[in-house]
């Protein structure tokens, strides 16, 4: 290794990134995803917009209709309109939901004669649905229980739930730290894939080809740029997770960093693979999109948990170093258990291992040679 | 001998297809050697073998050592030096001059002694390049590219120096000052030069020139040897009849059979002309019909007053007057960067004007209307050719057609007789891509004369073609003169094709600085031997 | 017209031609759509439960029996609290329930039991969905007689079924990134291939190559929004279509054309399709988040809420599902055509004076 080769080298990377302006996208582009991620996946709902027509106007019916007043989930409308017209409303997407008092409510209550309300959702988008029933039904037990008069004779059931690691059950807690898992795999990626496949696109590529450099030195030269711009990355999105989204850190934060550097080594590795069968940088920036982008979400546990994926997918999800990482994270984040763990150290090693072995694969493949 | 080449039953297959078949050769120490012949005939699948960055089979020997793969090559990598083709391939756009040496002599690992300080200012001094060490390269004319490209790959004194068409798109000055470079490492130095070239007089300079010819060579030797053998079959020019099997270049003709002429003096141009006789080649011959239309051509065809560019404080034309008159064809030199393709641009309507008029058949363009009207009078060929790769020969010229509003029915008669008249019938349903730089020049002519201009706009027709597809080109232009009479303006960095032109218009860093006919020119000049010369005396 | 055509021919022989370019764009819209609908369901389906009874059986057994396929996965019982919390702590399960000693007795005698769920909220909606889960069984067990039902009716999509939804949101995402890409690349592959002199130099009204070079990757875009609506939303998951399908067809169009007016604004400052390719990134990715496919837009921050009034997705979304799940009729459409089409007329106009000025 002669350190004076590869330091030229990566003086002229930097030299370049600067030049070129992509080291605005370097930086742009995580804070990006991380910030549209986090602010745009919302898996509760609130606000939900709920018209209630009231066709009782009593005193119960308005205990109900206040008991969605109060709630920080719905945005209630009492109107005095037709079930027709109330329809129409949510075929022009302007509610979501028709909450329908009848108008005998407070009558057959005080008879002890059971009432029914007619709930009415707009189930086009399915899983909000699915919990803005959920809610609702929540919402009227509780008002029912409060009016009820009667008392339960036998034994009673409670149950008694505790929010581990995410007690206020907050979406940023749950999303933010695996967002940190997929820029991490993404972004380095296609900045090593560019960063190789540019020379070739340019002919610059002869420059290595046509010279006595070697190598693993010119593979150092091109991963060190992209490895040092990218581990300033883990911080700025450290900084984003805990200050701009309040995500409680509860971890070492020598663990986190720690394995998002291997993280961003395996993140290279892809890049630089990628970069060897592909020719122009275009074809580099696709392939590393469709091979890390959609597994690195898919796989990340923020859309569904790894131990709930059907018997392929759980395999899958094996396969690919998101899971790893991500457990790692979401420790060091909401958890906090870090090396004690035996999970957390198998994993770690995992990544190391995963790191390795691409490096190798992408030293062993790139041919000192033209096409 | 020092350090020796030798190149043993090397050949070279892409992709199963043969690009070079059994190749041999010898080479001596500050020896130069050229390789000469048709694009796609094998030179660069050869340099790149013997640089140690391509894939061959046989076997190659330099100083003692032998390899057949790239990877043997690696140890001898530090003592080889290889220029690839194209401009400014190697180099890096947003990197200045200074810090290109400074890289290159980084990955060389050299050591910055005060010998390499030296070395490394003369470089820059030879190259002229010493008052640019801080303009990005991106920035600098082809000409400086080109040398720049040469001194970074003279840095670590290579003592085996492959330089694949070095000279190709660039202007004569600086392809002189980058053979002074080369006359000076090779005697100073000792390294052997392999230079591939599409200048035969640049050929006639070195130690022993190879032609190559579809993946063979097929004659070898110094430029003496090699002209003598084709002196028997070169004569004076003449007007080839059908029936002869004959080529007329260059004020020579060629033919195998005994012309009723007195012989001329050969170039190494003549090599590629009895080659073809000899497999057979026949020149296809060129022919041209009247235009279909009749509208007369006025005698000033396009008048440039005063035309100025400026890209901010750079003035790129200052104040250029221009008159192109009817059946001329005007030359347009200057070095690289003196501002011809910017005027030729301004011409065609593709960049604002900063300053002065232009006047098209004693109209002045000015509005949008008026530039509309202007492009479907003229014609243009772009330096390279573009066009579109995805679409066979046959699409692209329909497509030109119809954007001239040129009805299918007879767009397709004019197609198919263009095609059969420059030669390329065969080629009509290829993609351009997989065709040879000859044929892609004579169907970008096509595309550009389907709508029957008034003035045709070359730019670099002949750069990187061939000798036969440039003696076809010039008979081309010629026919158009004659049958149509329409202009033509042509910008060239073989100053051997100027003597083709009518008037040659000379501009140097923008400024135009000659404008006359090539007999008026001799006569000022009474000195010079050719014209090169004369555009030295300009630049000097 | 007929030199509209032409360009419009032209550039369909080179996408066909170009067949890397032509198999990502059939990928997208076949099976990248259909793996995004079928793939995924958010719905709980396998959620690990694990418990801790010491009881010794009877009504936590019962409890338990509840919890069954799809949506759970045979609960598994560990010995102590301690390996359950470690169990949770690993993520080998997401729920954990325990059943303390007391806990028969007291259901027995009349006192409350509580039985204790620990609850893994880094997978918040599962473990939502599975509190709620429970609390209905519980409910059954305490048979207390709630005077008030509610009676819910899911409209338009009775089962809640999120394959549809999926895979038409996925559909919607890619026909947005191609007809920004797409029509960008158009631009840009001429000034990277040298062909843009040609161009321009042809005598031909800028408005018209700008808008026949636009249409042509409209018509791709087009036909492979119909391949996929055919194949993957009616073939393959059952989509239902309460509205009017040539409603769809017209937002279609016209919602890509407008994407092309992006396309178009991207091609006039980029110089590469490298860059092309970043900066469509940069307006894509807010354009697709803020449309309302992930969360819905009134549930926004209200900065972002009023910043999706200029995306031309959010209208496009909306519209979409409103004619396959609400049926909306046409008259009340308005709106989303509305949208469309403004933000679409804006960009031609600026598409027109940027490109048009280097004519």
């Amino acid at each position: 290794m002669r350190l004076g080769v590869v330091k030229a080298y990566i003086l002229k990377e930097f030299a370049e990134l600067f030049r070129t302006r992509l080291i605005v996208m370097v930086y742009l582009m995580p804070t990006m995803i991380m910030l549209l991620f986090g602010f745009g996946i919302r898996m509760n709902v609130t606000h939900a917009r709920v018209t209630i027509l009231d066709y009782d106007q009593s005193h119960y019916s308005r205990v109900l209709t206040s008991k969605f007043e109060d709630s920080k989930y719905f945005d209630p409308m009492v109107l005095q309109i037709t079930e027709q017209e109330a329809l129409r409303l949510i075929k022009q997407a302007k509610t979501e939901m028709i909450l329908i008092i009848p108008s005998s409510f407070e009558k057959h209550l005080l008879h002890g004669q059971k009432s029914e309300i007619g709930l009415f959702i707009d189930a086009s988008f399915p899983t909000r649905a699915t919990t803005m029933e959920n809610y609702v039904q929540g919402v009227i037990l509780q008002a029912a229980s409060e009016v009820s008069p009667q008392k339960p004779q036998s034994g009673m059931i409670s149950i008694n739930s505790r929010n581990l690691f995410n007690e206020a059950m907050r979406d940023e807690n749950a999303i933010v730290p695996g967002l940190i898992g997929l820029v991490l795999l993404v972004a380095p990626a296609i900045l090593s894939a560019l960063l190789i496949v540019k020379e070739k696109e340019r002919g610059t590529i002869f420059n290595f080809y046509a010279s006595p450099i070697r190598k693993h030195e010119f593979l150092l030269a091109k991963l060190t740029p992209a490895f040092l711009l990218h581990s300033v990355n883990i911080f700025i999105l450290f900084l984003w997770a805990t200050w701009l989204f309040d995500v409680p850190f509860r971890g070492s934060f020598m663990l986190y960093w720690f394995s998002s550097e291997i993280y961003i080594l395996i993140s290279l590795g892809i890049g630089m693979l990628i970069s060897v069968i592909t020719r122009s940088q275009i074809a580099a920036v696709v392939l590393t999109v469709i091979v890390t982008l959609l597994p690195g979400f898919l796989y990340s546990g923020i859309i569904l948990p790894i131990s709930a994926m059907d018997h392929e997918s759980y395999i899958e999800a094996h396969l690919f170093p998101v899971m790893y990482f991500n457990h790692i994270i979401y420790d060091t984040f909401l958890i906090g258990e870090g090396l004690s763990a035996a999970t957390n150290r198998l994993y770690l090693g995992i990544l190391v291992v995963y790191a390795v072995i691409l490096l190798v694969l992408g030293t062993l493949f790139l041919k000192k040679e033209l096409k | 001998m020092m350090f020796g080449l030798e190149v043993r039953n090397v050949a070279v297959a892409y992709k199963g297809k043969s690009a070079i078949r059994g190749v041999s050769f010898k080479a001596g120490a500050g020896e130069i050697i050229g390789f000469i012949g048709a694009d796609g005939a094998g030179k660069s699948s050869l340099m790149h073998a013997i640089a140690g960055v391509g894939r061959f089979s046989g076997e190659i020997v330099y100083g003692g050592e032998t390899y057949r793969s790239p990877a043997e090559a690696e140890k001898l990598k530090q003592d080889i030096g290889l220029m690839p083709q194209g401009i400014g391939l190697v180099l890096y756009e947003t990197l200045t001059v200074g810090e290109h040496l400074e890289f290159f002599a980084s990955i060389r690992n050299l050591k910055r002694t005060d010998a390499f300080r030296t070395y490394r200012n003369k470089l820059l001094e030879m190259a002229g390049l010493s008052a640019f060490v801080d303009r990005e390269a991106g920035k600098l004319s082809g000409g400086m590219m080109q040398k720049l490209s040469l001194i970074c790959t003279l840095l670590h004194r290579p003592k085996l120096l492959i330089l694949d068409e070095p000279t190709t798109g660039v202007d004569p000055l600086s392809r002189r000052e980058l053979w002074e470079i080369l006359d000076d490492i090779r005697k100073s130095e000792g390294t052997i030069i392999l230079v591939s070239t599409a200048y035969m007089q640049e050929a006639a300079k070195m130690d022993r020139v190879y032609l190559f010819d579809s993946g063979e060579i097929i004659a070898g030797g110094s430029a003496e040897q090699l002209i003598d053998s084709v002196r028997e079959y070169t004569y004076t020019e003449i007007p080839c009849s059908e029936k002869q099997r004959c080529f007329s270049f260059d004020k020579r003709s060629y033919s195998l059979a005994p012309l009723d002429v007195p012989h001329a003096e050969p170039t190494l141009e003549a090599l590629f002309f009895v080659n073809a006789l000899k497999k057979g080649y026949a020149m296809p011959k060129m022919e041209l019909e009247a235009r279909e239309s009749d509208a007369p051509i006025p005698d000033i065809v396009l008048e440039a007053k005063a035309l100025t560019k400026r890209f901010g404080e750079f003035v790129a034309n200052d104040r250029i007057d221009m008159q192109l008159r009817a059946g001329e064809i005007v030359g347009l030199l200057g070095a690289n960067g003196a501002g011809k393709t910017t005027f030729i641009k301004m011409l065609l309507g593709l960049y604002a004007m900063d300053g002065g008029e232009l006047l098209l058949l004693g109209k002045p363009i000015r509005s949008g209307e008026d530039r509309r009207t202007l492009k479907a009078k003229i014609g243009y060929v772009s330096q390279h050719f573009a066009l579109y790769k995805d679409m066979t020969v046959r699409e692209n010229l329909l497509y030109f057609a119809q954007m001239h509003r040129i009805e299918t029915k007879k767009a397709l008669v004019r197609i198919r007789k263009y095609a059969e008249a420059l030669g390329y019938r065969a080629y009509l349903d290829a993609l351009p891509a997989s065709l040879p730089l000859g044929i892609n020049q004579r169907f970008s002519i096509t595309a550009a004369l389907l709508h029957e201009p008034v003035i045709l706009f070359l730019d670099e027709p002949t750069s990187g073609v061939d000798t036969i597809a440039r003696a076809q080109f010039w008979e081309i232009m010629e026919l158009l003169k004659e049958k149509w009479g329409i202009t033509i303006l042509i910008t060239t960095h073989y100053m051997s094709e100027a003597e083709y032109c009518d008037r040659v218009v000379l501009f140097k860093e923008g400024v135009k600085v000659a404008d006359a006919t090539v007999e008026t020119l001799y006569k000022e000049h009474p000195e010079a031997a050719d014209f090169e010369e004369i555009f030295m005396e300009y630049y000097r | 017209m007929r030199i509209f055509w032409t360009i419009v021919a032209k550039e369909l022989i080179s996408f066909m031609r170009s067949w890397g370019l032509l198999a990502v764009v059939l990928y997208s819209f076949t099976l990248d759509v259909y793996i995004a609908g079928a793939g995924m369901q958010i719905k709980p389906r396998n959620v690990a439960v694990g418990y801790v009874d010491e009881t010794g059986g009877g009504i936590s057994q019962k409890i338990l029996s509840h919890l069954h396929g799809p949506e759970f996965v045979q609960p598994k019982r560990f010995l102590s609290q301690k390996a359950l919390s470690e169990a949770i702590f690993n993520k080998k399960i997401l729920v954990g329930i325990l059943f303390d000693r007391d806990f028969e007795k007291d259901y027995r005698e009349g006192r409350e039991a509580v039985m204790n769920v620990l609850l893994d909220a880094t997978a918040a909606s599962q473990s939502f969905t599975t509190l709620g889960y429970l609390q209905n069984i519980v409910m059954d067990f305490n048979k207390v007689d709630f005077p008030v039902a509610l009676k819910a009716h899911k409209l338009f999509n009775q089962n809640a079924d999120n394959h549809t939804f999926m895979a038409l949101s996925e559909m919607l995402s890619i026909i947005t990134m191609l007809s920004i890409l797409l029509p960008a690349m158009v631009f840009v592959r001429e000034k990277e291939e040298g062909t843009w002199d040609i161009m321009l130099l042809m005598p031909i009204d800028t408005k018209v190559t700008i808008l026949a070079k636009s249409f042509s990757q409209v018509l791709i875009i087009f036909a492979g929004t119909v391949i996929c609506t055919g194949f993957v939303l009616f073939g393959s998951f059952d989509m239902p279509m309460n509205g009017s399908f040539w409603a769809f067809l017209l937002l279609t169009f016209f919602y890509i054309f407008t994407s092309a007016g992006i396309g178009l604004f991207v091609a006039s400052v980029s110089k590469s399709i490298l860059q092309v390719a970043q900066l469509s990134m940069i307006i894509m990715m807010p354009m697709i988040f803020l449309s309302g496919a992930w969360t819905p837009i009134h549930a926004m921050h209200p900065v972002l809420e009023k910043l999706s009034l200029i995306s031309p997705l959010r209208y496009y979304i909306e519209g979409c599902e409103s004619i396959f799940y609400r049926g909306t009729q046409w008259s009340d459409l308005w709106p989303y055509f509305t949208g469309v089409i403004l933000l679409g007329s804006v960009l031609y106009w600026y598409g027109f004076r940027k490109i048009g000025k280097l004519f």
